[in-house]
């Protein structure tokens, strides 16, 4: 008898259901990344309260990198080499662990794995977006989940959404997501005149907890097999 | 931030019941993490609804405040808003020797005044409740005063002793590097040419922008007063906030970039409050410096993209019935509407800001999710492919996967803080991995496996750069390659 790990089946699932939405999987971006792509390139300024949002770890001499607090990142870099190509239009969705300098406890880890997507079209909008992750959400945690949008800011976004989805009668916070800022496709090479596009991220982690009623968002990384039971 | 029901019902009296407002708040500006109901017993503040709002960063700069959260939800309900600037009396006043000079871009705005023949003493009743009621101390009349501002409009105010303030001037400077100050707490900080520091006519050091002083404080034998309401760069709020380690409300304001018209605002407010608290005070004129006026930004817009962006359908009635309510200055043809932004409202800079507005004031709810078929041929990503493989072929060997931590306690690339004493990245998946075997080890009948076998795919980081390795074990011994040495 073998076992995967929670949160590779998770993923696989997650990879699966965006794949029948017709999504290409990406995950070509390092876990020490500069801070033009997990926060420049994202429309975060500098010195801004925004940057407090996600607690960062620096990588001690080597200036002006960090460990990725986002697979944000990740899009960001496959959205600009797409733009290259001239792939437009495109959906990307990448799984990868990030990373946030916070006090451990039942709900928080230092190191965790995030979902991340975009889709960019000509007309791709917040409906699409509500579309894409009401089908995701069902596909993982059942087909009575509902999803609704609530307001929220990201500096890479413009409308700011929280995403949250009804399981088990309560309401979740699940993701952040928006409609992508015409600053961060210019940012990658694209003409915000042209094209428009949604972004999404949250964590995987937190999917797994609720799926499988896990109790403690640490047990995924002590290399201890009793986790290894779904 | 915290904010009374109570507070908010002088502004909107027609406001619903508290916990139908904490749903309508959290569904159309920001999230409510709790609403708590105070207690009669609980002294000042009792029978009272508290809202702790998470207000977002693009609305901090107008909605830390119990004023900016009435007037927001009065245009969103459509309900009546007390506009409370005619009730405050405006004091006659004197002509004034204060001096203000500011010679740093930092301080964006300053206004200050005069006010002799005050007394200290305790605030009223109604006063002590409202700061109470937010979790507030009381602490005299005038310092209340400056704090009830604060949390009323959102503008940070403060109080001198004038008869300490040498020449009755205030000079506002960058600070000289070295340069020493006494804060109100007692708590000695060493400032730096990059921060600002007001002093008086003789040099004496009264306040760095984010927190008073205490060579100027008031005390219960004051009588003479400045007060002053002043507008900060915002990245040197914060800067300096993160140096001295000051987490002031007025740093907190100050960091999200207020507009400078809010100080003029908030003097007449403190004026009228300092008055009210001693009637037998006697008010000098205004000195208002504000070198640079806030512009003001026109934005334009349409229906049509506004629609595009939120895929809902948005008519140019819907957009001027929310400009109206929202008292916007705004001019309509064929759909595309050209606004003045009000002074107030920061954060609306383009189009697609108006999609934000226009969406979570109409409801997120209003949106029909559908999948969009894009015309896109997705590839097979190699990376991931080749993970897989390896997964596959270890699971299919008999190996069960797990996932340990990347922090370590020795390595190469380290990081410069961490809230944990492992501050290093993991160099190989093995001392993790051996760690893991041992633990299984002793849970193997418990997990009835007669044989621990285990493997990690994951990230190490080497001086020159991280590395996707796989790692698996063979009784103790841990076998660890490169993911593109698997299977070679």
């Amino acid at each position: 008898m073998s076992t995967e790990h929670p949160l590779s089946i998770l993923a696989n699932e997650a990879y699966q259901a965006f794949s029948e939405m017709g999504f290409e999987i990406t995950i070509d971006g390092p876990e020490i990344e500069s801070d033009w792509y997990n926060f420049g390139v994202l429309n975060f300024p500098d010195d801004h309260p925004a940057r407090d949002m996600q607690d960062t770890f620096w990588i001690k001499n080597r200036k002006e990198y960090v460990l990725r607090t986002h697979t944000t990142a990740v899009i960001a870099r496959t959205i600009e080499q797409a733009g290259k190509e001239g792939r437009t239009p495109f959906a990307f969705i990448s799984i990868g662990k990030v990373f946030r300098n916070e006090a451990t406890d039942v709900t928080h880890e230092m190191q965790f794995f995030q979902i991340d997507g975009g889709m960019i079209g000509e007309n791709i909008s917040l409906a699409h977006l509500k579309g894409v992750l009401t089908q995701f959400y069902k596909k993982m945690l059942g087909e009575q989940v509902e999803v609704e949008f609530r307001p929220s800011f990201f500096p890479f976004t413009e409308p700011s959404i929280e995403v949250f989805a009804k399981f088990k009668g309560k309401w979740l916070e699940m993701m952040g997501a928006g409609v992508i800022h015409p600053n961060v496709l210019r940012n990658v090479g694209l003409d915000p005149t042209k094209v428009q596009g949604f972004a999404f991220g949250g964590g995987l982690d937190r999917i797994a907890m609720v799926k499988w009623d896990i109790p403690d968002v640490r047990l995924f990384y002590q290399g201890d097999l009793r986790l290894n039971q779904f | 931030m915290k904010i009374s029901y109570n507070w908010l019902k002088w502004y909107i009296p027609d406001a619903p019941e508290a916990e139908k407002l904490a749903d309508i708040i959290t569904y159309h500006i920001a999230e409510v993490e709790s609403l708590t109901p105070l207690l009669g017993e609980e002294g000042a503040g009792g029978g009272d609804f508290i809202f702790d709002i998470n207000i977002l960063p693009n609305r901090a700069h107008d909605l830390l405040s119990h004023l900016g959260i009435a007037r927001e939800l009065a245009s969103l309900l459509n309900i009546n808003f007390v506009d409370p600037t005619a009730k405050y009396k405006i004091p006659e006043s004197k002509p004034t020797e204060l001096k203000i000079e500011i010679n740093t871009a930092k301080d964006r705005r300053h206004v200050g005044r005069i006010v002799r023949n005050v007394k200290i003493g305790p605030s009223p009743e109604w006063v002590v409740k409202h700061l109470e009621s937010i979790g507030q101390r009381s602490i005299n009349n005038i310092v209340d005063a400056t704090n009830l501002v604060m949390f009323d409009c959102g503008q940070p105010t403060h109080a001198f002793d004038l008869n300490k303030v040498k020449g009755a001037r205030l000079n506002i400077n960058a600070a000289q590097n070295g340069q020493k100050i006494t804060l109100l707490t007692g708590e000695e900080k060493e400032l730096n040419n990059t921060m600002v520091i007001i002093s008086d006519g003789e040099g004496n050091p009264l306040d760095t922008g984010i927190k008073g002083g205490k060579y100027a404080e008031i005390t219960t034998s004051t009588t003479d007063l400045i007060l002053e309401a002043d507008n900060f760069d915002p990245v040197f709020a914060r800067k300096t906030g993160q140096a001295l380690n000051i987490f002031t409300d007025a740093r907190k304001r100050f960091e999200n970039d207020l507009s400078p018209e809010l100080a003029s605002y908030a003097m007449h407010e403190l004026s009228a409050l300092v008055l009210e608290m001693c009637p037998e005070a006697v008010f000098e004129d205004i000195v208002d410096t504000y070198p640079e006026k806030q512009a003001e930004r026109k934005l334009s817009f349409s229906a049509e993209r506004i629609s595009k962006i939120l895929g809902l359908n948005v008519s140019s009635d819907e957009i001027e019935d929310i400009l109206k309510r929202y008292n916007f200055v705004y001019t309509e043809n064929k759909g595309v509407f050209k606004i003045t932004v009000p002074m107030m409202r920061l954060d609306l800079e383009i189009e697609e800001d108006m999609a934000e507005e226009i969406g979570r004031i109409l409801g997120y709810d209003k949106i029909k999710g559908n999948i969009p078929k894009i015309n896109f041929k997705p590839k097979v990503n190699e990376t991931y492919a080749k993970i897989e493989w390896v997964r596959k072929k270890l699971l299919a060997d008999g190996y069960n996967e797990v996932m340990t931590y990347t922090f370590r306690d020795k390595g190469e690339v380290e990081v410069m803080q961490s809230a944990s004493d492992k501050k290093f990245l993991r160099t190989n998946l093995s001392d993790g991995l051996l760690e893991s075997v041992k633990l299984n080890k002793i849970n193997a009948s418990f997990l009835g496996l007669s044989e621990i076998k285990i493997f990690e795919i994951g990230t190490v980081f080497k001086k020159n750069g991280e590395e996707m390795h796989v790692a698996y074990n063979e009784g103790n011994k841990i076998i660890e390659k490169n993911l593109d040495e698997f299977g070679k």
